[in-house]
């Protein structure tokens, strides 16, 4: 008998397999994120990058005209953060609820609409919205008036108070198919015997969505809640496209993302500075990082995921 | 006092008639098994009972009370589910209490025929576990428990054996029997499986395509069927059909004779050559080819030593055969 | 009808509640499309009526047309999406097939690593992306924006299609090997055509952020001869913003497009959600 031993030929196919994707994915995404955060540490002298370890941040939480900017910025993501919370969930879960109804007609049809508003452009949307509520064209103060509610019109959108509320609700309106799409299915995935049962012992309608079905739904919830959370704190396009760069009126719909990209590039009233734009980067990426951990940890934890 | 009555109930998906009026009364305390091959009907005709299906005409009456247009937690009823259908997010004690909380139940009133039906399918260390955490035979009977703690008139089974592995299936449909001497309430089951339709039931109803075959005890469904489909169906192995003119018999058209009652005798009336054979350890089964071309399956208490090309001699008691019209009528 | 069970108060209210929320969904859309067809003085007398014989006209897509070159606009937003999603697919199956298939070490690491990008915006590193696209000569060209959606959407192609990798029969791909089948062609004969229906999911997942975006067109990419539709119609409506024809014309055009687009794929898109692709 023979002893052949072959040693085990390196498996080539693997690298190949992993290659591009890795690489595209390293050099494009992961590889510019720590360069930008890393010129956050630096500042440029006559047009050359010097170390300057935190100074940028310092500047950023504490220079007058910087901080009322970053902070402003700040608290407003926050409110269009919490308006989505306030708003999209519930809103997207009732929907959810009742498209999932056994035996609903048109179901499918309603599906197909639902979707809509999230495909269209931020443009689109933007602009839109702005003729809508716009005070020249009269179609929003025309309709208000029909239900007799005219006095509530006001040029929202140019508003300080309402602007930032008004444009989260669009982006609210925007958006709110697809997490009611996940939660719809979500719904769907609970085995039809479940719910029989509860029927059985007398859970019908409202108390079998409050004591069966929401319960089940919680993991999707929660990850709706946290994707919501990454997209808001990352958002820029509509507020963009709807009132500029400067995120007017008076700066009450800047956000992170319009701020960086008002401090990278710069606008007429002052020159981009790309180490400040990295800066507030890095902060945005800090407050992501530490909202997602937040969630891991202590709520995705918590939250079973069943199975049936 | 009948737990059960079901007056002419006709059940239509569409255009498509899945039951024809069903006619059927299930005493207090009986123990009744629906069975048929698939598709027959008798999981519709259950849920109808249940609710959870609206009779399309006819009605439903349980324990004298009319309940056709009653939903299902007011009708007196329990279900166990096929998939057992646990609340997956709460405990065994959860999934026990939540129909009872329900009704606005008192707490004691809860908390004591929960403890009642966790003793007495041996759940009391599980009380505090969820479904996930449990093995298939657990699950069922807490879906058992989930049922008991209700105390209604009538208990509904919807095939609960079926997602079981074989050994655990023997030991469950003891438990069942158990159950129903214990509990003695009026139950309706459902199944596919004839051996749990005789060992379980006091009385069975046998259906296909919608319509009730027959209804008797076990023993006279096996000795003395209506007709032959019925026949045919329950015996393990399935009884013989023959061409009874080609034996010499004027009665009817079909002879059937259960493979239990032929004997391999030298010089029988029949002769044939095996074909095949089944060695089972307390029986073995023949399969004998007739120079007659039927092919006739013998059955043999034993261990016996026949080879597969042997000539042999087959022959039974007249007594023991039965015979029905070219329509499948049994010819008393 | 199922007397024990329902109850018709609540299928009038259901479909009320819906009905109410399909036109708050459609009412834009329609307001701008119905008005792009209208003369000026029509927009503004009546927004809500629909076009008739007197208030008809098409000069605003006349004054779009001439303006800006929108079919050079919506042939670069399609180069740059179909090819973004080729590469995205192709390079996503990929190293889905890798890491579903093969033990390897690092493999769980490595999953881990592609699939923070879900989490983490690529938004955040467009400065050096910057550089590193006017250093290569890439800037203002289509390539980079293929370059940059490739990166953004493969971490959840990879995410998606690993789990439905997971899920091909091993003896499906163990016959193919005893056949002599290479690896390469197991993947792309065997395992590819099964998972198709994820891979749909992802095209669709993928496709509409890719076409609607800004910031990248923007930013990397903002020159005439690359502009994409969204950018295209966002620089002509901040150029034209009172001339209400074309700007409504514009919106339009960038709308249909899009529209068809889900229309084709609407059904894929729901059924990708809903078959639980994304958890």
């Amino acid at each position: 008998m023979q002893d052949v031993k072959t040693k085990p030929r390196f498996k080539w196919h693997i690298v190949v397999f992993l290659a591009p994707a890795v690489l595209i994915y390293t050099t494009i995404m992961i590889i510019p994120i720590f360069n930008t955060l890393g010129m956050s540490f630096f500042t440029d002298v006559d047009n050359r990058q010097v170390f300057v370890g935190w100074q940028n941040f310092n500047t950023l939480f504490g220079d007058e005209r910087w901080a009322w900017h970053f902070w402003n910025a700040l608290k407003n993501n926050t409110w269009f953060f919490m308006i989505h919370m306030l708003v999209q969930n519930p809103v997207g879960i009732l929907l959810a609820a009742i498209l999932s109804s056994p035996k609903l007609r048109f179901a499918a049809a309603y599906r197909t609409v639902v979707i809509i508003p999230a495909i269209l452009s931020f443009v689109i949307v933007g602009f839109a919205w702005k003729l809508i509520l716009s005070p020249l064209w009269g179609i929003a103060p025309w309709l208000l008036d029909s239900v007799g509610l005219k006095s509530l019109f006001a040029p929202w959108l140019g508003l300080e108070e309402y602007a930032l509320t008004t444009l989260s609700l669009i982006s609210v309106w925007q958006f709110i198919g697809i997490p009611m799409l996940l939660i719809y299915a979500a719904l769907l995935s609970i085995p039809e015997e479940v719910l029989e049962a509860g029927e059985c012992d007398g859970l019908t309608g409202f108390s079998a969505f409050w004591k069966i079905k929401l319960p089940l739904i919680l993991p999707s919830i929660g990850i709706i809640s946290i994707l919501t959370f990454v997209g808001n704190f990352n958002a820029f396009d509509l507020i963009y496209a709807a009132q500029g760069a400067l995120a007017g009126p008076h700066y009450a719909t800047d956000i992170l993302g319009t701020f960086m990209y008002r401090t990278f590039f710069g606008n007429q009233l002052q020159l981009g500075d790309i180490n400040m734009g990295a800066t507030i980067a890095s902060a945005m990426f800090a407050i992501i990082l530490v909202g997602v951990c937040l969630y891991l940890f202590a709520i995705q934890r918590r939250l079973r995921r069943y199975q049936f | 006092m009948t737990a059960l009555k079901l007056e002419k109930v006709c059940k239509s998906f569409g255009p498509v008639k899945v039951l024809h009026d069903i006619d059927l009364t299930v005493e207090d305390g009986e123990f009744v098994v629906f069975v048929g091959p698939s598709g027959c009907g008798k999981s519709t005709l259950l849920r109808v009972i249940a609710g959870l299906e609206d009779a399309t005409s006819g009605s439903v009456e349980i324990v004298g009370r009319d309940v056709t247009t009653t939903p299902p937690s007011k009708r007196g009823i329990a279900m166990v589910f096929q998939s057992y259908a646990l609340y997956p997010h709460l405990t065994v004690r959860g999934n026990m209490e939540l129909g009872l909380k329900q009704a606005k139940m008192a707490k004691s009133e809860i908390a004591a025929r929960v403890a009642e039906a966790s003793r007495m399918l041996s759940l009391d260390d599980y009380l505090d576990r969820r479904p996930a955490e449990l093995s298939g035979g657990q699950r069922q009977r807490v879906a058992i428990g989930r049922a008991i703690t209700r105390e209604p008139d009538l208990f509904l089974f919807d095939e609960p054996l079926s997602n079981l592995d074989a050994a655990l299936r023997m030991n469950t449909r003891i438990e069942i029997a158990n159950l129903h001497r214990t509990i003695d309430s009026a139950m309706v089951y459902v199944t596919h499986d004839q051996i749990e339709a005789m060992t379980l039931a006091d009385r069975i109803v046998v259906l296909r395509d919608g319509r009730v075959e027959q209804v008797g005890s076990p023993m006279d469904i096996y000795n003395d069927p209506d007709n032959q489909f019925v026949a045919s169906f329950i015996g393990s192995p399935a009884m013989n059909f023959v061409k009874a003119a080609a034996y010499g018999f004027d009665k009817g058209a079909v002879l059937g004779i259960r493979p239990e009652y032929l004997t391999i005798v030298d010089g029988g009336r029949l002769s044939g050559v095996v074909t095949h054979i089944e060695r089972l350890g307390a029986e073995t089964n023949l399969l004998v080819a007739l120079d007659t071309d039927d092919v006739l399956t013998v059955r043999l208490f034993g261990q016996y030593s026949f080879d597969v090309g042997q000539k042999l001699g087959v022959d039974f008691d007249d007594a023991n055969a039965l015979f029905f019209d070219e329509n499948g009528q049994r010819i008393r | 009808m199922n007397k024990a069970r329902r109850n018709i108060w609540h299928s009038v209210a259901a479909h009320g509640i819906l009905l109410s929320y399909t036109v708050l969904a459609l009412f834009p859309v329609f307001v701008i499309l119905i008005n792009s067809f209208k003369t000026r003085k029509a927009i503004f007398r009546n927004p809500l009526q629909l076009p008739g014989p007197d208030t008809f006209s098409t000069i605003g897509y006349e004054t779009v047309l001439k303006q800006g070159d929108f079919f050079l606009y919506f042939q670069n937003s399609l180069i740059v999406t179909v090819v973004s999603l080729f590469f995205v697919l192709l390079f996503g199956a990929m190293a889905a097939f890798a890491l579903a298939e093969y033990r390897f070490k690092g493999n769980a690491l490595l999953g881990l690593f592609l699939a923070l990008g879900i989490m983490i915006p690529i938004r955040i590193g467009t400065v050096a992306i910057l550089k590193m696209m006017v250093a290569s000569g890439l800037v203002n060209t289509l390539t980079a924006l293929i370059l940059v959606y490739t990166a953004q959407g493969l971490p959840l192609a990879v995410f998606i299609l690993t789990e439905f990798m997971k899920q091909v029969s091993e003896d499906l791909k163990n016959a193919g090997r005893i056949d002599g089948l290479s690896e390469y062609a197991i993947f792309f004969r065997l395992v590819l055509p099964l998972v198709r229906p994820a891979m749909a999911t992802v095209a669709v997942f993928n496709m509409i952020p890719i076409w609607n975006d800004l910031w990248f067109p923007l930013i990397l990419a903002p020159s005439e001869a690359t502009k994409t539709l969204t950018l295209g119609s966002q620089v002509f409506i901040g150029q034209f913003v009172t001339n209400w024809n074309a700007v409504l014309a514009a919106l339009s055009m960038a709308i249909i497009p899009v529209l068809v687009l889900y229309v084709i794929f609407s059904r894929q898109l729901i059924r990708g959600i809903t078959s639980g692709a994304v958890k």
